[in-house]
């Protein structure tokens, strides 16, 4: 006797979750690592609004190049005077602005180029992506310096210069992805239920590319880090009297006789937190990418 | 030839394979049949020695009179190709697209034999043409994704023979294959175990399939092996509940052309689905799926024998045979 | 050409039809057509199977004939209707008509969208409405499964209750022909055997034209009492199943039915 019964319970599907304990210790040593790196230099940035160990700029004529250490001088001063840990905090602050601003607007318009690329008709995304490879081709230092030539120096000359150098970057890496949940079936699903490409590029495959996104976000802040304080240290970027660790590296330069310890601080703050925004988008590729991996983007 | 006991494998705790007894003798063709999360793949596995990192073993794969599971993984890499072969679902994903056919099955002979040189070139062409493939010659300097599924397959399976291997273990050799290059690898399969007097251990999930090569079949549920015999024993005359259900569900093909009597038959169906690891019921682990459980069936039931090719696990077996 | 109603008009008629993907490149000896020289009909609230090997072009011949590829020679009309000239909201009838179930249940749902999402995006897309709850749970009450799937994920739940949902998501917008795209070739045998039998069920119940591409003599054989018998993108032989399969007049379905019958159970 034929049984057509077609009972299933949700019961049959696959294990729950295990508890959040578990999946907290389970999580990669980069994300803590990463994480913690980030977070204290947000910290250190938003603090630098509300209160530094002295006021911006404050000159010390009378207390140049004190070594780390000294009464009310944790880490000494520069040249003329000014407090490093103030101008530490102050650089941070500038170096968040720069790198949130470029890095969001080169994450916005490099997905939607990518996105169009990978969804336009199979005989021009040739091209076009040849296009996204020359932009990634373009010298980036050479593009400031042109910008600067034009625009002068300056935080916006900086932001414009690294969203030049980015977008390129974030384009060429969303369209493979972009392409390949484009063939998925659920996709054709979608179209035979009348959606357009517009919608399906926007509902199903944006969603479906955000962990790559995140993770290519966090990979881009480190670059842009790493090309504001350069551009800084050609001083091509932010001026004085704004503090920028670009700069104050710059500075140290000319006083490797005087002080030679001075450049590890704006360096070593430079090297922490491009390194905390690399380690982050790395643990978070860890975190992201098995649950994905079967059923969204490799 | 291959005789598993007591053979226990645990990952996080859930139990996934537990094995009192099967047995391969040398020369013979068992199939190991069963579902997705049934274990049959973790099985082979056990015994090939790849199993992840995270399970724990216990028990014996006793090959050839030596417990493979006591030997160090430099041991058993020797004997991995040497005296056990492999055979996987997907060839495309087993051939390393970026090396020519030749290269890949030398590989396999440089490692396990002696012979160097031109020997080496004219065993991979004896090979190929072992599996019959046409003009080996010029086939060994092509690229995998220059040849068919059923070529590919064939490469596979010329690799796995290089050593000369005892035992060949093929996990859905054919699944991913068309219905006549299927037919025809199975053919393959089935000469090159009687020629060369090869045990062959083969996986899949097809009941069909399996009837065609093996001469003996073991159903595995829950990680259990519920039943195992003659393969003509096995298709007639079902015990386990389990299997009378699998074969009532397969939808084969009609007897003597009987299409008219088979068009629009419901399918014979087993309520419920497999439950994931860990979720199964205590005693026999197919009890909450089975239309004939009792009370005892919370108790796991213990092996009967009905012939002595024959044996099962099951309080309320089947009566009589299989129409 | 196949009919098994007395129906003057068949639902579907394709005409010497011919398909080749866009960056095919076609050579004058022929090659490089996926399809080549289609024609046949398709009776309503009939079941065909489509039946051929990998590169026969079974698969392509579908969304052609519904409409999600545009051939580029012969014609194909769907109610009498070249389905070229459905424009506009005419489109969106064509599509709301014309729906498939696909392969693999895994692929077949967005992953970041619930059940219930899913489930609701066809008759958003095609009527410009969005469901309420009570005509969710009948729908997916239909196929057998329960409420509590609604707000689950497509990773939450097994390859059958998958399955069982793109079934349900193609049947919410009422459509008139099925078109089933290897639908259990990735379940398990006892998986299928109930995926089958659903399908079979609501066809009935819902007086549905169902074609069903399948490389499964066996499935097909249960299913469909019309089969067409395709291979390198032609039709080798096409006609009631009983018919073609105990006395196949090509060669080359001979050979395929010899293949079947080797590595399958014989059963009564």
């Amino acid at each position: 006797m034929p049984d057509t019964s077609v009972t299933s319970t949700v019961d049959d599907a696959r294990p729950l979750k295990p508890s959040l304990g578990k999946r907290l210790r389970k999580l990669p040593l980069t994300l803590y690592l990463g994480g913690t790196l980030v977070s204290l230099f947000v910290l250190v940035a938003m603090v630098s609004f509300v209160w530094t160990p002295y006021p911006a700029n404050k000159l010390n004529l009378t207390n140049r190049l004190a070594p780390p250490g000294t009464p009310g001088f944790l880490f000494g001063t520069d040249r003329a005077g000014r407090d490093v840990v103030t101008e530490l905090m102050l650089g941070a602050r500038n170096s968040l602005y720069v790198s949130v601003v470029s890095t969001i607007v080169a994450m916005f318009l490099g997905a939607l180029i990518g996105l169009s690329i990978a969804g336009s008709r199979r005989t021009l995304q040739g091209p076009f992506t040849r296009l996204v490879d020359a932009g990634l081709a373009l010298p980036g230092i050479l593009t400031a310096l042109v910008l600067a030539a034009k625009l002068g120096p300056g935080n916006t000359t900086a932001t414009l210069a690294i969203i030049t150098w980015q977008v390129p970057v974030a384009a060429r890496v969303t369209i493979g992805p972009a392409r390949q949940i484009l063939a998925l079936d659920y996709v054709e699903a979608a179209y035979g239920y009348g959606r357009t490409k517009a919608y399906v590029l926007r509902r199903h495959v944006l969603p479906n590319i955000s962990p790559l996104l995140i993770v290519l976000g966090s990979v881009m802040f480190a670059a842009a880090i790493l090309i504001e304080a350069a551009l800084a240290f050609l001083s091509v970027g932010v001026q004085p009297p704004t503090s920028s660790w670009g700069r104050f590296l710059n500075e140290t330069q000319s006083l490797l006789e005087a002080a030679p310890y001075l450049m590890f601080f704006p360096g070593v703050a430079i090297v922490l937190t491009a390194l905390g925004f690399n380690l982050l988008g790395d643990g978070l590729r860890t975190v992201l990418d098995p649950q994905q991996a079967r059923t969204g983007v490799a | 030839m291959l005789h598993l006991r007591n053979l226990r494998v645990t990952i996080d705790d859930h139990e996934i394979i537990n094995i009192d007894d099967l047995a391969l003798q040398p020369g013979a063709r068992l199939g190991l049949v069963g579902e997705s999360g049934s274990g049959k793949t973790m099985t082979a596995k056990a015994i090939a020695g790849l199993l992840p990192n995270e399970a724990k073993v216990s028990g014996e794969v006793n090959f050839d009179g030596q417990n493979l599971l006591t030997l160090s993984d430099r041991e058993l890499a020797k004997v991995r190709g040497k005296r056990i072969g492999f055979v996987f679902q997907d060839p495309a994903r087993s051939l390393n697209p970026m090396m020519r056919i030749g290269k890949q099955v030398s590989e396999a002979i440089r490692i396990h034999t002696d012979l160097k040189g031109q020997a080496v070139t004219d065993k991979v062409v004896d090979l190929l043409r072992q599996v019959q493939l046409p003009e080996p010659e010029t086939l060994l300097r092509r690229y995998p994704h220059q040849l068919s599924g059923g070529q590919q397959q064939r490469v596979m399976i010329a690799a796995a023979i290089a050593a000369d291997p005892e035992l060949l273990i093929a996990d859905e050799p054919t699944t991913a294959l068309d219905v006549t290059v299927q037919e025809e690898i199975l053919r393959l399969l089935i000469s090159l175990s009687e020629q060369r007097k090869m045990s062959l251990l083969f996986v899949s999930h097809d009941l069909g399939v399996v009837r065609f090569v093996c001469n003996n079949v073991a159903v595995i549920y829950g990680g259990n092996i519920v039943e195992a015999g003659g393969i003509d024993s096995i298709i007639n005359h079902p015990k386990h509940r389990y299997t009378a259900a699998l074969l009532a569900a397969n939808p084969g093909m009609p007897k003597d052309d009987n299409f008219s009597a088979f068009i629009g038959r419901r399918l014979q169906t087993i309520t419920g689905s497999v439950p994931p690891v860990g979720r199964f019921p205590s005693g026999c682990r197919f009890r909450n799926r089975c239309q004939h459980a009792s009370e005892q069936c919370a108790t796991t039931p213990p092996v009967t024998t009905s012939t002595p090719d024959h044996r099962y696990l099951c309080w309320h077996p089947e009566q009589g045979g299989q129409s | 050409m196949t009919s098994s109603s007395t129906q003057h008009s068949p639902l579907v008629a394709v005409e010497k039809m011919s398909f080749h993907y866009p960056r095919a490149r076609i050579t004058s000896g022929g090659t490089g057509w996926t399809l080549q020289d289609i024609s046949l009909a398709i009776s309503l609230k009939s079941t065909v199977g489509i039946v051929g090997e990998s590169g026969s072009g079974k698969s392509t011949l579908i969304r052609v004939m519904c409409g999600l590829l545009r051939h580029q020679q012969g014609n194909v009309r769907f109610n009498g209707k070249d389905i070229t000239e459905y424009q506009g909201d005419g489109a969106n009838e064509l599509r709301r008509q014309n729906q498939i179930v696909f392969q693999n249940p895994r692929r077949s749902l967005d992953p970041r969208m619930t059940i219930r999402r899913s489930l609701t995006e066809p008759i958003r897309a095609l009527q410009d409405r969005t469901p309420d709850d009570d005509e969710l749970v009948s729908s997916i009450k239909r196929v057998g499964l329960g409420p509590e799937v609604l707000s689950r994920f497509p990773h939450q739940l097994s390859g059958g209750q998958l399955q069982r949902v793109g079934i349900a998501r193609s049947l919410s917008v009422n459509p008139t022909i099925l078109y089933a795209d290897e639908p259990v070739s990735a379940l398990d045998v006892s998986v299928q055997a109930q995926v089958l039998n659903l399908l079979m069920n609501l066809r009935d119940q819902m007086g549905l034209t169902l074609v069903m591409v399948s490389h499964d003599l066996g499935v097909v054989s249960r299913m469909c009492e019309d089969i067409v018998v395709m291979r390198h993108g032609h039709i080798v032989e096409a006609g009631h199943t009983s018919d073609v399969l105990s006395r196949p007049s090509s060669d080359y379905t001979a050979t395929l039915l010899k293949a079947a019958r080797a590595a399958s159970l014989e059963r009564s």
